[in-house]
Parts: structure tokens; C-alpha cells; sequence
């Protein structure tokens, strides 16, 4: 019984939407649209924060050695601390490749150094962490090496590590809001277009329930045709961002050169699903808005 | 089947519609409900299939208190009583066959099921003919006659009439008060709201008259 009554529902969900093409289909180009940036938005975070962590890996800790450290001593540190954690990558920088490499990165001025009776830099052991740790993890284990014995002071770039979080805090919270507000909108266009249908069949609702249908069984058709709206629109977008990710994006990539290396946004085939799931849903949802406002009056 | 201890219908601001009203319904029986225009008859007949609610009282339909019954209660409840009206309330964009058959689908029934029934109930009202035609190719007697096998379809044990025959002349008034008498020979409780006293006078059944929403005749 209950696959004939679903069948007969799926059947009138169908042929209602067939039959008033007009709202069907501005329902469908809306949930469509709203999905198709939602996920351009996602997709783009996504890129955005790649790009951010793929900065993050760059930052490295400097760990500025007593003056009178020898070099025996800073190897033995940096044996030390290769051996304590060895996901990091340890090189000892001497005082005179410190003021090899501040020459070269003075250029012309590197003549002004020529006057100094004494190498003032002190030895260094720069520390770079392997993949890509969040700025917490790079905080702490600076924290950690700047109380090792014979370390005068610690540098990781803090400044920088603390906007890079900022600016990742941000565009979570800016992308969930506008998120939220997209599928919010596609929503309420739904839950208008159904309400317009459920009104036209007031006729037939108030017939149902005359002989006997439960709130349930008048409420199906709808919440099944919302869905299909949803489902429709979902597909729409899914095919419109494919399209966009085969032509547009390797174009997109040759003009955005800053961000070589970082892997461009592509839709993985379990976001895809979700997409068609969210967008059935969002259908669905709108749906059960338009008919329980009706029921209950 | 049908009892009503001192029901009270009210809208705000407004003189009762139904005022007191005690009444006892035997199964298998044939009621006239009768009155002039704004005595109660529909606000009665509406309360027994709880279109509406009354505003004080107790109704049993086949032994269930309606006051008690859950929004989720009522339908159960109307798959016991058929609902006829004097404008048909057909749908327009189905053919007759399946306007009968509306009343099975929200049952379950299958397809074939649907169809068989529908067709028997037709054949009944001797409207099998057309069963493929849309509601509005038929005269205002056949539609009723449609409304009428609608009702009757999944075999209710109440049928409740408002005004069956006020759209119809007198010749067909005849046809589908027959239906109606049909449907109480098999053991249907009929209840019909009428205000035409030439049906009263040419079918004599138990009548209860209202008047201002009070019961002022019941013989």
C-alpha cells in the first residue's frame, strides 16, 4: 500500500509542477542561482584560506643564540632539537653567514658594514615547521624553543601570524553569514511559489480533507514537488559551476599568477551530493512553510 | 450513532447559532433538518464532520467524543461520513471517475481498487457513461449525482446532506433524493438540510426544525 500511495504522490508532486511551469520555473532559476553562489562562495573560501595556510607554511621561527655561543654548542641545539620534534627543519645560520647574507640583502649599502670592527650579529638556528601548522601550533613551539638554554631570543613573526588569523576568523564568519542569507532567500522564494500553488488548489486541499485525507497526505504533494524544485535548481547550478571550472577557471588561473602553486577550487563529487541534497532540501523546507501556514489556517 | 447534550455554537459579538440543542440519532435513520435560512441547519451539519467546534456541549459520532478528538483524530473520523453540498464542491480539472475515486485514494486504495469502486458507486447513480467527462459537461443534477456517489464511495456510515437539491429543479430534486433514500435502505444514517417544506410534506421522515438556532419541532 505504501508503495502505491508514494508512487501516486510522486506522480501528482510531478504533474502539478508540470502544470503551472511558470512559478516552477522561477522557483527552480532562484534555488539554482542562490546555489550556485553559495558554492562559488565556498569554493572560492576555500581557495582564499589555501592560499592563506600555504602563506602560513612560509613563516619560520628565528632563534637568535647567545653571542657567545660556538659552534659546537649551536649544532648540539640543533641536533636537539631535530631530535625533540621532527617535524621541523632546523638550520644553523653563523655569525658570518648572518653577515654574508644582511651584505647581499643590502645591496649597494653593504659598504656601510665595511667599518664595523666587529661582527655584531649573533648565530641563529632558523626553525621551519613541515605542512602547514595553524598559527597556534607555530606560537607554542616558539614559545617552547625560546626557553631552551643558550637562546637569547625568539622571532616567528607574530604580527603577521595573528592577521593571517584574524583574516581566516573573518572570512569563516563572513562566508557562514552569507551563506545563510543566500539559502535563507532561496528558501522564502520557495515557500511564496508553493504558497501560490496550495492556494489555487484550495479547492482541491479542502476537498481532501473533506473526505478524509490526513494533514500528512495533503501536505506530501507539496513538500515532494518543493524538493523537486530544489532538486532541479541543485542540478542546474551543478551543471552551470562545472561549466564554469571546465572553461573558466584554467583561464582565471593563467591571469591570477600570484597564487601559483595553490591547487584552484574544484568541486569534489561528495560536495556535488550535498549540493543536490542542500538544494532538495532547501525545497523541501520552503515547502513545509507554505503548507503548515495553510493547514493550521 | 448521533447525540448532542446542549450544544452552544457562538461566533463573537454575534446572538448564538446553535442554542441549547439536545438531540438522539439512531442508527439506519433518516433525519429532515429543516429551517428557515440562518436557523443553524449548516453550522449543525458543519459540527458533526468538525468543520467547526462547539463553543459548549458534548457530540458523539459512532460513540467518539468530537471535542475530544486530536487534529490528527479527525480525519478517521470523516472516513465514516460522507459530506454532501449544494454546490457540489466537484473538482473541475478531473474527470468524474476520478472525482469519485478522491475519496479512496486518500485511503490507500489501489488503482485498480479505486477504479471498480468507483465505477459500482456510478453505476448506482446511473452516471456510468460518463465517467471519463469532465464535471463541467454535466447538468447540475448529474454533478450532484457525482457528489453524491463521491460520498458514498468508501461506504460511509453517516451520510450528511446541506441542501442537496437547492440548486435543482423539481424533477431532479426526486432523482437524487431516491439516491439518498437508497443509501438509508442499505443502513447509511442520512441527515438532510433542507429548507424546501414541498420535500417535507412529500416524504415524511423525522423532522427537526430549527429556529434561531434552537430546536423547535422533532416528530
Amino acid at each position: 500500500m505504501i508503495g502505491h500511495v508514494a508512487w501516486r504522490l510522486t506522480r501528482r508532486a510531478a504533474v502539478n509542477l508540470w502544470r503551472a511551469p511558470l512559478p516552477s520555473l522561477v522557483s527552480v532559476l532562484t534555488i539554482s542561482l542562490s546555489l550556485f553562489l553559495a558554492i562559488a562562495f565556498v569554493l572560492g573560501l576555500q581557495g582564499a584560506r589555501a592560499l592563506l595556510t600555504g602563506w602560513g607554511a612560509q613563516a619560520s621561527i628565528t632563534l637568535y643564540l647567545d653571542r657567545a655561543a660556538t659552534d659546537e654548542a649551536a649544532r648540539a641545539l640543533a641536533a636537539k632539537i631535530r631530535a625533540a620534534d621532527p617535524d621541523v627543519e632546523v638550520v644553523y645560520v653563523d655569525r658570518a653567514q648572518a653577515l654574508i647574507r644582511l651584505k647581499q640583502e643590502l645591496g649597494d649599502l653593504a659598504s656601510s658594514l665595511d667599518g664595523l670592527a666587529t661582527n655584531p650579529l649573533p648565530p641563529t638556528l632558523e626553525v621551519t615547521p613541515r605542512g602547514s601548522p595553524a598559527p597556534a601550533v607555530v606560537r607554542m613551539m616558539a614559545a617552547r624553543l625560546g626557553t631552551l638554554p643558550g637562546v637569547a631570543d625568539v622571532d616567528y613573526g607574530r604580527e603577521w601570524l595573528d592577521k593571517l588569523e584574524a583574516l581566516g576568523r573573518a572570512l569563516r564568519l563572513f562566508g557562514a553569514g552569507a551563506l545563510v542569507i543566500v539559502l535563507g532567500a532561496a528558501l522564502l522564494v520557495v515557500a511564496n511559489t508553493i504558497r501560490l500553488a496550495v492556494y489555487a488548489r484550495r479547492d482541491e486541499i479542502e476537498i481532501m480533507k473533506l473526505v478524509g485525507a490526513t494533514d500528512g497526505y495533503v501536505r506530501m504533494p507539496f513538500l515532494l514537488e518543493g524538493a523537486l524544485q530544489g532538486l532541479l535548481g541543485a542540478a542546474l547550478a551543478l551543471s552551470a559551476l562545472l561549466a564554469v571550472q571546465q572553461w573558466l577557471l584554467p583561464r582565471a588561473a593563467q591571469a591570477f599568477a600570484f597564487a601559483a602553486g595553490t591547487a584552484l577550487p574544484h568541486l569534489l563529487p561528495i560536495q556535488a551530493a550535498g549540493l543536490l541534497g542542500v538544494g532538495a532540501l532547501v525545497g523541501f523546507l520552503g515547502s513545509y512553510l507554505a503548507v503548515a501556514r495553510f493547514l493550521r489556517a | 450513532m448521533i447525540q448532542l447534550f446542549d450544544v452552544r455554537k457562538t461566533y463573537a459579538g454575534d446572538a448564538p447559532v446553535l442554542d441549547g440543542i439536545t438531540l438522539h440519532i439512531e442508527k439506519g435513520e433518516f433525519i429532515w433538518l429543516t429551517g428557515p435560512s440562518g436557523a443553524g441547519k449548516s453550522t449543525l451539519l458543519r459540527l458533526l464532520f468538525c468543520a467547526d467546534t462547539a463553543t459548549s456541549g458534548q457530540i458523539l459520532v459512532g460513540g467518539r467524543n468530537v471535542a475530544r478528538l486530536t487534529q490528527g483524530g479527525v480525519p478517521f473520523l470523516r472516513r465514516n461520513i460522507g459530506v454532501v453540498f449544494q454546490d457540489f464542491k466537484l473538482l473541475e480539472n478531473r474527470t468524474v471517475l476520478e472525482n469519485v475515486g478522491f475519496a479512496l485514494e486518500v485511503l490507500g486504495a489501489s488503482d485498480s481498487e479505486i477504479r471498480e469502486r468507483s465505477m459500482k458507486r456510478l453505476d448506482q447513480v446511473g452516471l456510468k457513461a460518463k465517467a471519463n467527462s469532465l464535471p463541467q459537461r454535466l447538468s447540475g443534477g448529474e454533478q450532484q449525482r457525482v457528489a453524491i456517489a463521491r460520498a458514498l464511495v468508501n461506504e460511509p456510515t453517516i451520510l450528511l446532506a446541506d441542501e442537496p437539491t437547492g440548486n435543482l429543479d423539481a424533477g431532479l430534486t426526486d432523482s437524487i433524493l431516491e439516491l439518498l433514500f437508497a443509501a438509508n435502505a442499505r443502513g447509511t444514517t442520512v441527515i438532510v438540510a433542507t429548507h424546501d417544506r414541498a420535500i417535507l410534506q412529500r416524504y415524511h421522515r423525522r423532522t427537526v426544525a430549527l429556529e434561531h438556532g434552537k430546536v423547535v419541532a422533532d416528530a
